[in-house]
């Protein structure tokens, strides 16, 4: 089967600090990838040569076998990249529904010409958006929030909101970053089961994680990864198997 | 009364400023202070045209002067806010001194004596409240536009991006090209601001569009409450009718002039230190 995403020989650097090196990736439809490495192996930077906030230096990205690398950031999350973020970035004066609202590949409030001219398909799409918003908040149990503002959320909730919002993208790539740091108890739980649904839903997901026992229950492939380069690629078993994490979490 | 008509038709003018430059910099959140250039772009368009152009209608000059703002805004924040969003600050504060200097130089803006004998399109006994009628219906239009745009949709977009614009973008949203619609749509209601001016008071002069109107505009924005609606009217009309309530004291000139300086600086700080939100915006 063809993977949604493959990255060819993906190189980047930084002056001296060579971020990414001969990066080969590739995440299939379904799958649960688990990207692993210690602080500064450059696994954020990945995500953001993936999605378009960098540009590498060499090397390509395909999605869906279409050649991707050259498009700017907005036009990747059209082509159904969806991403979260590290220090997630809500949009902190909105409500945690209007967070959502925003999200969606085809926004109906982007021009002013239908401002202007196309109310009534704009009030349409409008009410199929916010359907679409509450039925993700119901998923994880957050109707109630829809009207708080997300800086009022504990943290947990507010790891959700981020994972919420980019549901929103229907696409067929979702990459988390660190989607557990710091969450426990409900969130944590509700975080695990949302993510495998949209893996279920045939999504092709990328955890980047530095908790292994999350990494152990929801992944079957996990890739390690240090200064820029793939050390391992295999599955978890394998992984956790290997001297690798052993050096890395236990210093041995 | 002709000369009360003439302070309510400056005050719907201003609000015109006032309202769209609140759209650019305090919903937009871009820095910029070239806004008087923009009216003045749309001022000595439709003046020009009016004079040398005899056969278009009044509203099709208007119309052209608005467009000629846009023309230049789209141009300025095109190549600005490739740069950065801070660049926009000093790239404006250049193209408003460099157009003045031009306006100031050239021989068919009518150098630094200004443009005169615009025709005056109304004549008789009623000019002045039709024109009136005119700039308050469309400082009206303006106020409520605004509204509508920031309200919707639209709106939720422009929170967002002045919010987290990495996270906005990464959602598949272009910010550049909402940055330069705002941007457009704010300079092209200054523009239209200056084609009714142009008309209503047929001479242009090119210190009016200097950065001190830069600082007036700003301070009705400031003063009536940055990102909010109706703001910026409350602000035109404080900073518009205060001078005149203050000339009914009748002081002689020589403590006229610093009073009004003294008052504005006084507000203006008064207003940093007690609500900085101005007097319509929410408790800071
Ligand atoms: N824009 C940038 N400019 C310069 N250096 C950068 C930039 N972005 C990242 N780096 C550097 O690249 C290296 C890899 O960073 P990256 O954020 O990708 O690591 P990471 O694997 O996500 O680490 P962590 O687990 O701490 O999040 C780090 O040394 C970082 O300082
Ligand atoms: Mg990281």
């Amino acid at each position: 089967m063809n993977p949604v995403l493959r990255t060819e020989g993906l190189r980047k650097a930084f002056g001296g600090i060579v971020v990414s090196d001969n990066v080969n990736l590739s995440i299939a439809a379904g799958e649960i990838l688990g990207l692993i490495g210690p602080n500064g192996a450059g696994k954020t930077s990945l995500f953001n040569l993936i999605s378009g906030v960098l540009r590498p230096d060499a090397g390509s990205i395909f999605l869906n076998g279409e050649r991707i690398d050259s498009a700017p950031l907005y036009k990747r999350a059209r082509m159904g990249i969806a991403r979260t973020w590290q220090n997630m970035l809500l949009f902190r004066t909105m409500t945690v529904l209007d967070n959502l609202l925003v999200g969606p590949r085809d926004y109906p409030g982007e021009s002013v010409m239908r401002l202007a001219f196309g109310r009534g398909a704009l009030r349409v799409a409008e009410a199929a958006m916010r359907d679409r918003a509450m039925g993700i908040l119901g998923r994880m149990g957050l109707e109630q929030t829809a009207s708080s503002l997300v800086v009022d959320l504990p943290f947990g909730q507010q790891k959700l909101i981020g994972l919420a919002r980019t549901l929103m993208n229907d696409g067929p790539l979702l990459l988390l970053d660190e989607p557990m740091a710091g969450v426990e108890g409900a969130a944590y739980e509700t975080m695990q089961r949302v993510v495998r649904q949209e893996a279920e839903a045939g999504r092709a997901v990328c955890v980047v994680e530095h908790n292994v026992s999350f990494i152990r229950d929801l992944c079957s492939r996990a890739v390690f990864m240090a200064n820029g380069k793939i050390l391992q690629d295999g599955t978890v078993e394998e992984l956790i198997a290997s001297d690798i994490l052993t050096e890395l979490y236990f210093g041995v | 009364m002709d000369y009360l008509v003439t302070i309510a038709v400056l005050i719907a003018i201003y609000t015109i400023l006032a309202t769209s430059y609140n759209l650019v910099i305090g919903y937009g959140g871009l820095s910029t202070v070239a806004h008087p250039i923009f009216f003045a772009i749309g001022a000595y368009t439709t003046g020009l045209l009016a004079v040398h152009v005899p056969f278009i209608p009044p509203l099709g000059n208007v119309v052209l002067g608005m467009a000629a703002a846009v023309v230049a805004s789209v141009l300025l924040a095109g190549s600005a806010l490739r740069v950065s969003g801070d660049y926009l600050l000093i790239a404006s504060l250049g193209f408003q001194l460099g157009l003045l200097q031009l306006l100031k130089n050239l021989e068919f803006t009518g150098g630094p004596g200004g443009l005169s004998a615009i025709p005056s399109t109304i004549v008789g006994p009623m000019r002045g409240p039709i024109f009136l009628a005119i700039c308050g219906a469309a400082a009206l239009a303006c106020v409520f536009a605004v509204r509508a745009i920031v309200n919707g949709p639209y709106g939720r977009a422009i929170s967002a991006m002045r919010d987290e614009e990495l996270a906005f973008t990464a959602l598949g949203r272009n910010a550049m090209s909402m940055k330069i619609a705002i941007f457009a749509i704010g300079c092209g209601m200054a523009g239209g601001a200056g084609g009714l001016y142009a008309y209503y008071f047929q001479y242009l002069s090119p210190d009016q569009f200097d950065v001190l109107a830069s600082a007036a505009i700003l301070t009705m924005v400031v003063l009536g409450g940055m990102g909010t609606a109706f703001g910026p009217v409350v602000g035109a009309i404080l900073l518009l009718a205060i001078p005149q309530a203050i000339t009914f004291l009748q002081l002689p000139p020589s403590i006229m002039a610093p009073t009004q300086g003294i008052i504005f600086t006084v507000l203006v700080l008064l207003f940093l230190y007690l609500r900085p939100s101005g007097i319509l915006g929410g408790k800071a």
